[in-house]
């Protein structure tokens, strides 16, 4: 048996004697399963009332009587986002944004990107999820584990002791952290056992079971840069006490403080605007758009007025929509950009703290991050499109030949049948590993630096054994 | 078996050892006497490996300390004032620990109970955690590693401060055997009584310098108190 192993064989034994194993383990046990009961029953029952109400919905759609379709298009239809089973590990920014858009007439919906506009603020002490207690928890747990597992041997003397017998440090040092890591790996096994049940009552569990190991990789560097960093302190700082008092700073810093100053900062560096901005300059675009359209289609820039014979007015519905798609498009897109970039400025700070790294790759794995919710917001727009261009369309070909009995026409079932019911394929898996891509090398570029960081700290002890 | 060459050790402006040269053989036990801060620990720790010296050599067995440091401290066992143990550990696992990380294998719990009690452990004692143990009990421990490791050289670091008469002369009964199976033994100490009991040769350190080296046997404890008052004036 290496020396390491027997070290850490010890220094687990007096982990488990000294009773700070059982105490954090059944706190991280009690945590982990709370969080994961409540998410992951919430996601199962979400499902299936979402699942239900998307049928209905459809269903009364289908059923509704007899009208002039315009009517029908102003009634519209409803989307519900699906809710990835891996949300019940890491529910991202699932409780902030919105799940349901309505698709309605002339207009994309604004619920969806108020929801998202909070989301940005979400950078702060969260809701109790499973994510949430390894992100900001498991490394106070690592710190209290590993605090003085070398500056209290160098305070005892156990570590002179130890280095007399011709041991190495550098294997001291490996000894305590296979045994951090153990200890790590047994207090967070509740953890991997939600991720294995949620993939294995997943709908998609091949994609999901991929983006499980992924996250399970992730978290696994998460807590590698936690063990190496705790390590270096311990073995850097004077006495225990200011081991701990270092880690807790660090903690403190890098847990709280700074994905907090980077939220805010994002949110400075690329400013998205407020509802009420976002509102009056698509309106007012819009209104420009239409007009200039009007104006060239049917020479009055009086939209839905006299000047326009009702035998008309299929077309100009027709005109109105594909003239507000372009404006949308751009607005829309101008606004989910600056939601983009400040979610990468974030990932991008990820590089000076792992948790903001480690938070961003965690949601995209599990699909609930941004990226997530603008595909889910840009599929529901393609269908709100079709359904009205299929509405339009049968308005030029039935209304608009009547002239002024345009709004006598009633579309019947065979129109509503038209409209095909919303079928929605979240991304996959590889597109969630590209949308995680710079905090995935946040996080390894981290991983690096605490290793380097812990080397040093191991050079310069070997130095100054005394 | 131990030996130094002229050695140096400076921290900043002073000098911790000053050119000292001196050599333990296998079998005799060498008493260092001198004051606190006169350099005799410096001298242990640099025969550990755990301080550079800067000048002079070292030596274990003939090997120079500061080049094959693993290999030198193979040979050593090293017993401080206070022994450190693991306290949630019992005396027993505490042996089989420090011998299995000396040697590479592990002593059974009978071959640790062996040496334990031949270190003068209750067997009784040897279950209990050491957390409890006074300290000659931990220095028992501490030879008993070393007999485990089979230590041709023990570095003894104020060995007998704090330990209550009959646990010193326990101690230096076991110091006398281990010295009688060939082992080398350099000891510091303030003690000029345990000094004279159990040395073969005394020598006396003052601000670094080895101020005096004499055979145990050829004065009296009055003559060496004389001498050593004498040098520390």
């Amino acid at each position: 048996m290496s020396p390491v192993v027997r070290i850490a064989r010890r220094e687990a034994l007096e982990m488990w004697r000294d009773g700070r194993l059982v105490a954090a383990a059944l706190i991280a046990l009690a945590l982990l399963a709370t969080a994961f009961a409540i998410d992951w029953q919430r996601q199962q029952t979400y499902e299936i009332e979402r699942r239900a109400a998307q049928a209905l919905d459809y269903d009364t759609w289908l059923k509704q009587s007899d009208r002039h379709p315009h009517d029908a298009a102003h009634q519209g239809m409803h989307v519900f986002k699906p809710l990835p089973a891996l949300a019940s590990i890491d529910p991202g920014i699932t409780p902030y944004a919105g799940s349901t858009i309505w698709l309605q007439a002339h207009r994309q919906s604004e619920m969806r990107f108020r929801a998202v506009q909070d989301a940005t603020g979400l950078q702060r002490f969260g809701n109790l999820s499973v994510a949430w207690v390894l992100q900001v928890l498991a490394p106070l747990i690592v710190i209290v584990l590993g605090f003085n597992m070398l500056s209290g041997e160098r305070e005892q003397g156990t570590l002179k002791q130890t280095l007399s017998l011709g041991v190495r440090l550098r294997d001291i040092v490996f000894g305590k952290a296979l045994a951090l890591v153990s200890a790590i790996t047994l207090l967070l096994s509740p953890a991997l056992i939600a991720l294995i049940v949620a993939v294995a009552t997943s709908e998609r569990a091949s994609d999901d079971g991929l983006r499980a190991v992924a996250l399970a990789a992730s978290y696994a560097a998460y807590f590698a840069i936690a063990v190496a960093v705790v390590l270096a302190i311990s073995a850097l700082a004077r006495s225990s006490r200011a081991s701990i008092a270092w880690l807790l700073a660090l903690w403190i810093v890098g847990v709280t403080l700074l994905p907090r100053a980077a939220a805010d900062l994002a949110r400075e560096l690329y400013r998205s605007p407020s509802r009420a901005e976002f509102s009056k300059a698509l309106d007012g675009e819009l209104s420009a758009a239409h007009e200039a359209a009007w104006k060239r289609e049917f020479s009055t820039t009086k939209r839905w007025g006299t000047e326009l014979p009702l035998a008309r007015w299929g077309e100009a519905l027709r005109l109105d929509d594909r003239v507000g798609y372009e404006v949308m498009d751009k607005h829309f897109a101008a606004l989910w950009q600056s939601f983009a970039d400040q979610q990468h400025a974030q990932a991008l700070a990820g590089t000076a703290t792992p948790i903001l790294a480690l938070r961003k790759a965690s949601m995209s794995l599990a699909g609930t991050d941004f990226a997530s919710h603008r595909h889910f917001a840009q599929a529901a727009e393609r269908h709100r499109r079709t359904m009205q261009d299929i509405i339009s369309e049968d308005l030029v070909h039935h209304a608009d030949p009547r002239g002024a009995g345009h709004f006598d026409y009633q579309a019947n079932h065979d129109l509503w049948e038209k409209i095909p019911p919303f079928n929605y394929a979240p991304p996959n898996m590889a597109t969630a590993i590209k949308e995680a891509g710079i905090s995935l090398s946040a996080l390894a570029l981290n991983l690096a630096f605490a290793f380097c960081f812990l080397a040093f700290a191991l050079r310069y002890r070997a130095r100054r054994l005394l | 078996m131990l030996e130094t060459r002229s050695l140096c050790k400076r921290f900043g402006e002073t000098l911790a050892l000053d050119r000292v040269s001196l050599s333990v053989k296998p079998g005799e036990i060498y008493c260092l006497l001198g004051a606190n801060g006169d350099g005799k620990t410096t001298l242990i720790n640099v025969f550990l490996g755990f301080l550079t010296s800067d000048g002079g050599e070292a030596l274990v067995d003939g090997l120079d300390v500061a080049r094959n440091s693993l290999a030198t401290k193979a040979r050593l066992a090293y017993i401080p004032e206070q022994v450190m143990l693991y306290g949630a550990l019992t005396g027993i696992e505490n042996l089989r620990y420090f011998a299995a990380l000396a040697t590479g294998t592990e002593p059974s719990a009978t071959d640790a109970e062996r040496l334990l009690t031949a270190a003068g452990l209750d067997a009784a004692a040897t279950r209990r955690r050491v957390a409890t143990y006074s300290k000659g009990m931990r220095q028992k421990v501490g030879i008993a590693v070393a007999m485990a490791k089979g230590a041709r050289a023990l570095l003894l670091d104020e060995p007998t401060s704090g330990l209550d008469p009959k646990a010193a002369a326990e101690f230096s009964q076991l110091l006398r055997r281990s010295r009688d199976e060939g082992v080398a033994i350099l000891a510091t100490t303030h003690d000029l009584f345990h000094a004279k009991q159990t040395g073969s040769r005394i020598g006396i350190m003052r601000q670094g310098s080895l101020v005096e080296e004499v055979s145990a046997a050829d004065l009296s404890h009055a003559d060496l108190e004389a001498l050593y008052l004498e040098h520390m004036r």
